[in-house]
């Protein structure tokens, strides 16, 4: 097999996408009780911060609907970055509360919604990282201070990405008095699931590839910081020695330096193993450029079967890997942080069962069943992380997603979405299925009691970002070209300014109308917003924490 | 999800109030995705272009040709079926995309033939073929997992497992090489592992064991192969892989002068796509197979000669191999469940058409079909022959001696079936 170049570091392109910041800015003399506010160009633009000291931004124009969007952003470091890592994963070295009024301050976001006399806002929040509680508290004191300081405000809609996209969940089951419609976007679901999943993840890498890295169960104060960011360091230098292996020689790659696997074990190849991470964590082996089903003409045909099949999946695990590993050692240290002790526990788990659907139908990119069984047997003979009871407890306090909407909901998420991966969204479309069957059985309990039957609302619209078919480009020379932008339904929030406007839309058509838009008018919205499915017989697999 | 049964049911209700207000007309109408009053839509995922595709890619045409053939001659009830093949080039990720596109964009009313092991798995997980009740008829592979209801309760295996003609060839060759040096070369995945645990439920064990991984089949892995296979002194060889392993094998064997006796399992014993492949027909002559049809070649069987006659006619007479011969089988029984499900067309009654009527259907195979509502498994035996000079495998000197086992840990037994006489014309007509 040839030797790749590519155009560009594979790591660095994924990682850059975990976060989007936002480009709005607010002076920090603005924080006070009441909003301060400018008119320019019949827009008014109002910052302050709510009482627990998160900066907020509300634009709103002059020609104000009476509707208003309310933002949330996604996950953001909670603590200070070395600049390396800073330049790696695109986070900032600074810890940023400033407030986001639409999905990265995005102008052709908020410009067009302004256009249409919908007004927009949106906080930093007062603390980053895992954030929900705090955050949701702040949404509702930020909902009233608009409806104070813009008295024709009849309608209230929440969208939000990521960890955004949870906070917006829970604002619709805990406070549909408040919200008419909701968006949660590229969302997580609960914090176990996800825990498990970067947690998977990270020990993983760990284990196959370094295992001086801690992983979690970090110390207490600034050694445990000095742990966490030495941590991501060198989850970053097993990243980067495999990408430099698999360019070499993707084919037979070699294990990194660090890896201290038995030599036995090192005549699978290392991509095998990344791959076989991939997918006891549940990340996607689809990624921004890899698509698990292309290969270079300039093979020969029988070497282009083998790249299809084994060679492209382990560049997607190792472009969205990066992701992974790196929220995991973020999340852990935050939840660590926030919990008072270790928090991710596979002392219990089999990885075995987990991968047991899905070995055979990677079997080439896990080098067959043999190579599958080995590097599994090795996995269940090392030592596995124990999380702290005490501080599980207390992770299994904080706000998690009952599924139960009583207000129009939207959810959409890319089907390879790396971080948030689609079985996020799948589990709060079960959960709502559930709540949907019981609110069903009662109204059938009613018509026999009363003789009045009225059928429930389907309040969930769920879809989809699906990737392309076939996206992976290559050079003349042969090499995959990672230059370009990400596919579709690839990568973390990777949505277009037209489906966050299409979105927007379907949220204001139900806060209007009280029901999500069907039929018809909402195929043509979607089909003219690109890349949006409706597909009622569509399940995105579910979370490993799960146990499917 | 939430409210599709219903929905369905509503539509339905209004589409046959509609045919009752409106026209009167001789087929009721259709909500069934896929099928109308005019047309029957099927789908299926195959590998047209790509290293696997040699062989595998005629198995869609000749699906077609058999199709037109039925259409030319009234339909099913009236109703002409198209069948839309998708080019999944044996790529997983790639069959899952080609479904979806032929269950979402070119909503068809089922899915038959797709071809695959590794690929339908993905599409039975991804696309959720059961929970949307899909029929999924007479697939191309046999792992034994597929005839698990509770996991692929609308998937209709057409082949013997892997495991099931693993455990018959066994029996074959303790009846007839017992006491050689034996070699096994399979593909290190669910598909050859299958075999593997047949040999091992039949107590046959081998002498030297070579797996290889999907997609790394070529001329210089092949080297390797043979080199071991001939340092284990191997007198029979069982090659349980794709067409694409066992051409390489074959003709790598062929240029070392290594000649032991070759078992063929029925995925890649093929003759026409190994010559293909470059394998001499001096080296095919000789190997032994399995079959659970009559030999493509063999023009005394009326199916043969009639689905060569339709090969000529509509299928541009290409070369007739035992891909076209399962390609045209597998149609002529789709158009049987189709029949069987009655006029009034949904996927349900197909399903239900099958499992209470598919052991009854007319067909090519020289073993018996074992649908019924507590099998999903079609074909239950394979017969062994040699290939002779033509590439056509013809019956052992005991004539055609039909194998039939479980797909659990039953004995394998010489069946006395007796093929019931083909439909007039190779037309079906049961209800």
């Amino acid at each position: 097999m040839r030797n790749f170049k590519f155009k560009r570091s594979l790591a660095f392109v994924a990682v850059s996408s975990l976060l989007s910041l936002t480009v709005v800015s607010i002076p920090t003399a603005a924080r006070a009780a009441d909003p301060a506010c400018t008119t320019a160009n019949f827009v008014t633009t109002c910052v302050g911060a709510t009482s627990d000291t998160a900066p907020y931004m509300m634009i709103v124009p002059a020609n104000f609907n009476g509707t208003v969007y309310l933002y949330s952003h996604g996950y953001r470091n909670n603590v200070p970055l070395p600049a390396a890592i800073s330049a790696i994963t695109g986070f900032p070295t600074a810890v940023a509360n400033t407030p986001e009024p639409v999905p990265g301050g995005n102008a052709a976001i908020y410009g067009p919604l302004l256009a249409k006399g919908y007004a927009v806002m949106g906080s930093g929040f007062a603390r980053q990282g895992w954030n929900a509680d705090s955050a949701i508290k702040t949404n509702v004191e930020l909902i009233g201070v608009f409806k104070k300081q813009f008295t024709k405000t009849t309608k209230v809609v929440a969208w939000g990405n990521s960890l955004g996209g949870f906070i917006t969940q829970a604002l619709a089951e805990q406070y549909p008095n408040l919200i008419d419609a909701a968006a949660p976007l590229c969302m997580a679901s609960d914090i176990t699931p996800a825990l498990t999943l970067a947690g998977d993840a990270l020990w993983g890498i760990k284990t196959f590839f370094d295992p001086t890295i801690k992983g979690g169960n970090y110390s207490a104060g600034a050694a445990g910081y000095a742990e966490a960011m030495g941590d991501l360091g060198k989850v970053f230098g097993a990243i980067g020695a495999l990408q430099a292996a698999f360019a070499a020689n993707p084919t037979a790659p070699a294990w990194p330096a660090t890896s201290k696997v038995p030599d036995a074990l090192k005549a699978v190849p290392s991509r095998s193993a990344l791959v076989l991470v991939a997918l006891m964590a549940g990340v996607p082996l689809q990624s921004a450029h890899f698509d698990s089903t292309s290969a270079p003409s300039v093979l020969p045909a029988a070497q282009q079967t083998s790249f299809q099949l084994a060679i492209n999946p382990a560049f997607a695990a190792l472009e969205n890997m990066a992701n992974a590993a790196a929220l995991g050692v973020l999340v852990t240290y935050d939840l660590e942080l926030q919990a008072g002790g270790a928090v991710f526990d596979n002392s219990a788990t089999d990885y075995a069962a987990r991968v047991a659907d899905e070995q055979f139908i990677w079997s080439s990119a896990l080098s067959g069943n043999s190579a599958t069984a080995a590097m599994l047997g090795y996995l269940a003979a090392v030592p596995r992380a124990k999380a702290d009871p005490a501080a599980v407890a207390k992770l299994k306090t904080l706000t998690s997603h009952s599924g139960k909407l009583d207000i129009p909901t939207i959810l959409f998420t890319g089907v390879a979405d790396p971080v948030t991966v689609a079985g996020n969204q799948q589990s709060v479309a079960d959960k709502y299925a559930a709540y949907y069957a019981e609110k069903w059985e009662e109204a059938k309990a009613n018509k026999k009691k009363t003789g009045d039957y009225k059928k429930p609302q389907n309040n969930l619209l769920v879809l989809w970002n699906f990737t392309p078919e076939k996206y992976t480009k290559f050079t003349a020379a042969g090499a995959p070209d990672t230059s370009l932008p990400a596919a579709t339904g690839t990568n973390h929030c990777n949505f277009t300014a037209k489906q966050y406007l299409a979105i927007a839309d379907l949220l204001a058509y139900a806060a209007e109308n009280g029901k999500n838009l069907s039929g018809g008018a909402l195929l043509t919205k979607l089909r003219k917003a690109g890349n949006m499915t409706f597909d009622r017989g569509y399940s995105a697999p579910k979370m490993k924490y799960y146990g499917e | 999800m939430i409210g599709k049964n219903r929905r369905k049911r509503t539509w339905f209700a209004a589409a046959v109030l509609a045919a009752g207000s409106l026209v009167a007309t001789s087929l009721p109408a259709h909500a069934e995705t896929g099928v109308s009053a005019s047309e029957i839509k099927l789908g299926i995922t195959l590998p047209l272009t790509g290293a696997a595709s040699p062989g595998y890619n005629k198995v869609g045409d000749a699906m077609n040709a058999y199709f037109k053939y039925v259409n030319d001659n009234g339909g099913v009830y009236g109703r002409k079926i198209t069948l839309i093949q998708k080019n999944d080039e044996y790529s997983p990720t790639l069959a899952v995309a080609k479904t979806n596109e032929l269950i979402l964009k070119d909503k068809v009313f089922a899915l038959v033939g797709s071809l695959g092991t590794a690929n339908h798995k993905a599409v039975a997980k991804s696309v959720g073929l059961q929970r949307r009740g899909i029929p999924d008829l007479f697939i191309n592979t046999g792992f034994s997992g597929f005839a698990d209801k509770k996991v692929y309760g609308t998937t209709f295996p057409l082949f013997p497992s892997y495991y099931m003609e693993a455990k018959i060839m066994a029996e074959f060759i303790k009846d007839n090489y017992a006491g050689k040096t034996l070699g096994l070369v399979y593909q290190n995945d669910d598909f050859g592992s299958d075999a593997v645990k047949g040999f091992a439920q039949a107590g046959l064990k081998f002498d030297v064991t070579i797996p290889y991984t999907s997609g790394t089949q070529s001329a210089s892995t092949a080297q390797t192969w043979v080199s071991q296979l001939a340092a284990g002194k191997a007198q029979v060889v069982v090659m349980f892989g794709v067409t694409s392993a066992t051409g390489p094998l074959l003709a790598v064997a062929a240029a070392a002068k290594y000649a032991p006796q070759w078992i063929l399992g029925s995925v890649g014993g093929d003759a026409t796509t190994l010559r293909a492949l470059g394998v001499p027909a001096a080296v095919l002559t000789g190997a032994q197979g399995a079959s659970f049809l009559p030999s493509p070649g063999d023009t005394s069987d009326e199916y043969v000669k009639l689905f060569q006659e339709v090969n000529a006619k509509y299928n541009n007479n290409v070369a007739f191999d035992n891909n076209v011969l399962v390609g045209m089988n597998t149609a002529m029984l789709t158009v049987q469940a189709l029949r069987a499900a009655g006029q009034n067309l949904t996927r349900r009654g197909l399903i239900r058409a099958i499992q209470s009527k598919g052991s009854k259907f007319a067909s090519a195979g020289l073993a018996p079909l074992n649908w019924s509502s507590s099998s999903q498994v079609g074909y239950n035996g394979y017969w062994f022959g040699q290939y002779d000079s033509a590439g056509n495998m013809k019956p052992l000197s005991g004539g055609v001696v039909v194998y039939t086992t479980d797909n659990a840990k039953g004995a394998v037994v010489k069946s006395n079936y007796k093929r019931p006489a083909m439909p007039a014309k190779g037309l079906p007509n049961n209800s």
